[in-house]
């Protein structure tokens, strides 16, 4: 079945890189977000599996999504992918409900054994 | 307008090694102060030296500023300075968990400005495929003219910069510093072949 996912960055790169993380067999459907908001708007019309989601963002950042997302009940599994690595941040993060937290640049090793361990693969 | 001519994509890749590099350097900082660093978006943007002497001054009578140069491979070069206003720096002893004079508020600086200096620059050049050496840091002496005059006399010496722009702050401790990395023109030349490089691979 094909997976729904949606990465919100707010630098291309950074998204195009997701995209070519991703595992080459997973049978996915990518959108792309520039920021928190563009986020939300997928996320409300229609049902995504997985988020990969920055957090220093400007508009509206990681936090401000992963807060929404609760608060709005909205199903789905967060992938933080960060440059800031604090151990303070990551904790927040995994406590405002993420399913995960990678480190910037994401590699695709890595990327891979976390959505095998969550399930996706 | 994108400083010095650099596209949009050449931006995108900039800002994004800052931003990791950005990230690993104020994790490094949390860890040294035991607490935790909030960042924002760094600001990138094209300034004369001259106007950059001005506006440090103006954000406060008087601030301490740690300058240290950096060098890498294919002229990859700049300088970075780290900027503290005095209120925060008069405190920097108690956030460190310094005893008085146990060391100067001086040292104190510097040591944390190598922390940050060298964790993004290392981190950066990591990302680049570069590797970067240091002049000692400096500690320049407040006031309007000596700033001023310093800042004309770096090795560079040049009339435009790219000025990188990061602010680290510690609000359990109300600290901020901000890191003002300084690439002189000529870099930018050779920082682009290094992003366009980075960019085919995308």
């Amino acid at each position: 079945m094909t997976s729904s996912v949606l990465i919100c960055d707010d630098s291309n790169m950074a998204r195009k890189q997701v995209v070519r993380s991703l595992p080459s067999h997973w049978p996915v459907e990518v959108q792309t977000a520039k920021n928190g908001i563009e986020a939300l708007e997928v996320l409300r019309k229609q049902a995504v599996d997985v988020l990969f989601l920055d957090l220093t963002m400007p508009e509206l950042d990681g936090l401000g999504v992963l807060q929404k997302i609760k608060e709005e009940g909205i199903t789905c599994s967060v992938f933080v992918i960060s440059a800031d690595v604090q151990p303070a941040m990551q904790a927040k993060v995994l406590e405002l409900g993420a399913t995960a937290f990678l480190r910037k640049p994401v590699e695709a090793e890595v990327l891979m054994d976390e959505l095998q361990v969550h399930g996706f693969l | 307008m994108t400083a010095f001519n650099l596209n949009e994509d050449q931006q995108d890749c900039l800002q994004e090694l800052i931003n990791v590099a950005m990230g690993q350097a104020s994790d490094q900082l949390a860890r040294y102060l035991d607490t935790f660093v909030h960042l924002r978006v760094p600001s990138i943007e094209q300034v004369s030296t001259t106007s950059l002497s001005n506006s440090l001054n103006q954000e406060q009578q008087s601030v301490a500023v740690v300058s240290q140069g950096f060098l890498g491979y294919e002229g990859i070069r700049g300088e970075a300075l780290l900027v503290y206003q005095h209120k925060d720096s008069d405190c920097i002893g108690n956030i460190l968990g310094y005893e008085p004079d146990e060391l100067s508020v001086e040292e104190q600086l510097i040591d944390l400005s190598s922390i940050l200096t060298t964790t993004f620059l290392n981190v950066f050049a990591l990302q680049i495929d570069n590797q970067m050496s240091y002049n000692a840091p400096r500690l320049l002496s407040s006031g309007q003219d000596a700033l001023a005059v310093y800042l004309q006399q770096l090795s560079f010496n040049c009339d435009m910069a790219l000025k990188v722009k990061i602010t680290y702050q510690v609000t359990d401790y109300s600290f901020n510093c901000d890191m003002i990395l300084l690439i002189p023109e000529s870099a930018i030349t050779n920082i682009k072949a290094v992003i366009d490089r980075i960019l085919a691979d995308y």
